[in-house]
């Protein structure tokens, strides 16, 4: 019913867990660079298959939920890679070698090659995106941005204290489904179940917008954002372990990219 | 010498945009270590006198300030809103929309932080400020995970914490269940009693916060101020004025033998699964009826399954074993949950909490049921504003639009969720007369309230607990001995505080 998953429950001594967000976020950003600059499937390859032993080993996320969480991106990757492998300009070239026929389309080894490069690529974003976002809550990840990106404290904790409403958001949109169907008005349809989407989403960000306001008053009302420095109940502190963790990543990602450049 | 709290010289303000002020002209000073109650109907400008004390008016909102408002010895016109936070803390309504951090020691934080305080300082703190509103050991805890009252003591610690002159809390136990409204009102009393803060406090449980009051504002519809003065005083001026909420009058027994118009029968639901949500019970087994003509109230506290109870009812939710019946008069009966949409507005119809979630139109006139529905919204005092967009309206008119809008249909069941949530005394009364009109028209009607006035005016009670019907029989029968335990906050006027001795004075 509800389409906002639960957190995942990570192990909080994972050594990815223990790190600060920052930290992540710049071994996540190298990650992906490094999935941008390999030229072939085998290197996505290879940074995928890293991305899951770090997974495994070091990043203290439970394994058994995410299959449920992790599809859409898997599903995202075979479409973008079936696009990419059937569509290929090299698919044309009668000269190459037909693998497989698809009525109209047809696959080379080229167009395998570029499609399976892609979908690797997109499984290793959503798989980087896991490792980066899942072991810290939100507002350890609002304090690494603040304290160590000095990003502005009204950005960072007013989205950690607007997700707090969207549990809500996501209730109220259901009730208004219901309260259709009850007044005898739900769509028949998909084409009428569309069509009522703009009214039941006016409904939605009203409320919405209300409550944001009500809680940047609260916030107002509690000195937030009043010209004082703020000081740090959390403080965070970068230790060897982030040290570690961006030596490891800097290195693996060297070696990858170096590799399969000139391999 | 310490300054007053509070002193008001001639004190308006009018928000940018409307014609009519939302307070004009109040005149009082309050005595260092009182409780002030605010009093008057919905719309007199109780909320905007709050937002005043704590300088969101005018710092955050735009409008036009008159004469003179002093917090301590600060004018609040001309002093910034940070430095007035040192001084003043503001508990809202809404616990929801008040809570910042997703822990609850991070929560009490955030105003420290703020404020700039030491970490030391903020470790110390933050212990002593849950202790005193009964959360100690709760540090770790997820906001969302906790109840109503939980919350709402907590946005009480979020602001004791930082050591405020002045403590203001408008309507602070409006949206919660009897338990957690008393367990709020008790921590209020034992603040009071220590008289090393003034406290404001408005409140529409009257009859729970007079015995801590020292003095009561009075206001006008219009945001005048009508008297100040000690609660004795006021009560001999403005007779009536004070007194406790009106319960709902006692109903006439429905003809004995009447149909049934809804039948549950061993229902369970389980709850979905929800982001950082509440620890949620299920419904496990409810049978009960309701009649043609009869009123059933549906109480429990927060979690207890009142709200899933009333989804299945309405074939909104599928329950995981047993079934729910909806009987026409024929004697034929359906299951909600699969009858298509066109064939349930004669049949049922489902009065939101947040009524807002059921408009479908732009226009308060075709919400109702269009031109044909003119009539009715003469009777809901809506005629007025059968132009208006009904998200312009307050809280009182939206309910009564979203009642109103049931009206033409007439479902021979009539489910209410929390009918009164958020209505002063005339809005209770308007809601009254008009389930009274369809009631006595042969209407079945479930409602869940955490109102224990407007029980007397129902024919059965349905008790619930953990899922669990408890008890199923007359309102005076629940009133006389409720299932809970404690039992007090479930009675009529059950919920006024226990005063420490010798701080009455």
């Amino acid at each position: 019913m509800s389409f906002l998953p639960a957190p995942l429950l990570v192990r909080s001594s994972a050594p990815l867990a223990r790190v600060t967000g920052v930290t992540r976020l710049a071994a996540g950003v190298l990650w992906l660079v490094a999935a941008a600059a390999v030229p072939d499937a085998r290197g996505e390859l290879v940074l995928l298959v890293t991305a899951v032993i770090v997974l495994v080993a070091w990043s203290g996320i439970p394994l058994r939920p995410l299959p449920r969480r992790m599809w859409p991106v898997a599903l995202g990757a075979l479409g973008l890679g079936l696009t990419a492998a059937l569509g290929n300009a090299a698919d044309r070239d009668l000269a190459l070698p037909t693998l497989l026929a698809l009525g109209p389309l047809r696959l080379t080894p080229p167009g395998l090659e570029a499609g399976l490069a892609l979908a690797l690529r997109v499984l290793v974003i959503g798989l980087t995106s896991l490792l980066v976002f899942a072991p810290a809550d939100l507002t350890r990840l609002a304090d690494a941005l603040v304290q160590q990106l000095h990003l502005p404290d009204r950005l960072a904790y007013g989205s950690v204290a607007a997700m707090g409403l969207a549990p809500r958001t996501a209730a109220d949109w259901q009730a208004t489904g219901s309260a259709r169907r009850l007044r005898g008005l739900a769509p028949r349809t998909p084409a009428g179940r569309l069509a009522a989407v703009p009214g039941r989403l006016l409904v939605v960000l009203v409320m919405a917008f209300r409550r944001g306001e009500r809680l940047a008053l609260a916030m107002d009302a509690r000195g937030f954002d009043s010209g004082l420095p703020r000081s740090r109940y959390r403080p965070v502190r970068a230790g060897p372990l982030d040290a570690v963790v961006l030596a490891v990543a800097v290195a693996a990602v060297v070696l990858v990219v170096a590799v399969e450049r000139t391999g | 010498m310490t300054p007053p709290p509070v002193r008001a010289a001639g004190f308006g303000w009018t928000y940018a945009g409307r014609s009519r002020p939302a307070l004009h002209d109040l005149h009082f000073t309050l005595d260092p270590g009182q409780l002030l109650l605010v009093v008057g109907p919905s719309g007199c400008g109780k909320s905007t006198l709050a937002r005043a004390l704590a300088g969101i008016v005018p710092h955050a909102l735009p409008g036009t300030w008159t004469g003179v408002l002093l917090v301590g010895d600060r004018d609040v016109a001309g002093t910034p809103p940070g430095v007035l936070g040192q001084e003043v803390g503001l508990v809202f309504q809404d616990p929801e929309t008040q809570l910042v951090m997703p822990h609850v020691a991070d929560e009490v934080a955030f105003g420290l932080e703020n404020r700039g305080w030491d970490r030391e300082r903020m470790l110390a703190a933050v212990p002593v400020a849950l202790a005193e509103v009964g959360l100690g050991g709760f540090e770790a805890r997820p906001t969302g995970a906790l109840s109503g009252g939980e919350q709402q003591r907590l946005a009480l610690a979020d602001i004791l914490a930082p050591l405020p002159h002045l403590l203001v809390l408008d309507e602070p136990t409006a949206n919660l269940d009897p338990p957690g409204t008393a367990a709020v009102l008790q921590r209020l009393a034992d603040l009071t009693a220590r008289r090393d803060r003034s406290i404001v406090v408005i409140e529409h449980r009257r009859d729970a916060l007079l015995p801590l009051a020292d003095r009561v504002l009075l206001l006008d519809g219009e945001g005048g101020q009508v008297a100040f003065g000690s609660p004795a005083e006021v009560a001999t001026r403005h007779p009536g004025a004070l007194a406790g909420g009106r319960t709902w009058p006692a109903v006439a027994p429905p003809a004995p033998g009447a149909p049934v118009a809804v039948e549950v029968d061993a229902v369970s639901a389980a709850y979905p699964p929800v982001a950082a949500g509440p620890a949620r019970a299920a419904v496990d087994g409810v049978s009960f009826v309701v009649r043609a003509g009869e009123r059933v109230a549906l109480v429990g506290p927060n979690g207890s399954g009142k709200s899933t109870l009333l989804q299945v009812v309405a074939g909104l939710r599928r329950p995981t074993a047993g079934t729910v019946r909806l009987v026409d008069p024929q004697g034929h009966g359906d299951d909600p949950a699969r009858l298509p949409s066109a064939a349930l507005p004669g049949r049922l119809a489902l009065v939101f909490q947040d009524p807002e979630v059921g408009f479908v139109a732009r226009r308060v006139l075709d919400e109702a049921g269009g031109t044909a529905a003119a009539p009715i919204l003469e009777r809901f005092g809506l005629a007025a504003l059968a132009d208006e967009d009904p998200f312009r309206l307050s809280t009182g008119e939206q309910r009564r639009l979203s009642l109103a809008s049931t009206a033409l249909q007439r479902p021979s069941l009539l489910l209410l969720d929390e009918p009164t949530f958020g209505l002063d005394e005339r809005g209770r009364d308007a809601v009254a007369a008009l389930l009274d009109e369809g009631r006595h028209a042969g209407q079945a009607q479930l409602m869940a309230t955490h109102d224990p006035r407007l029980l007397p005016g129902c024919d059965r009670v349905v008790a619930l607990r953990e899922g669990r019907v408890i008890f199923d029989g007359p309102a005076a029968r629940f009133l006389g001995s409720p299932p809970y335990d404690p039992p007090d906050p479930w009675r009529l006027g059950g919920v006024v505080p226990r005063v420490a001795v010798g701080s009455a004075a």
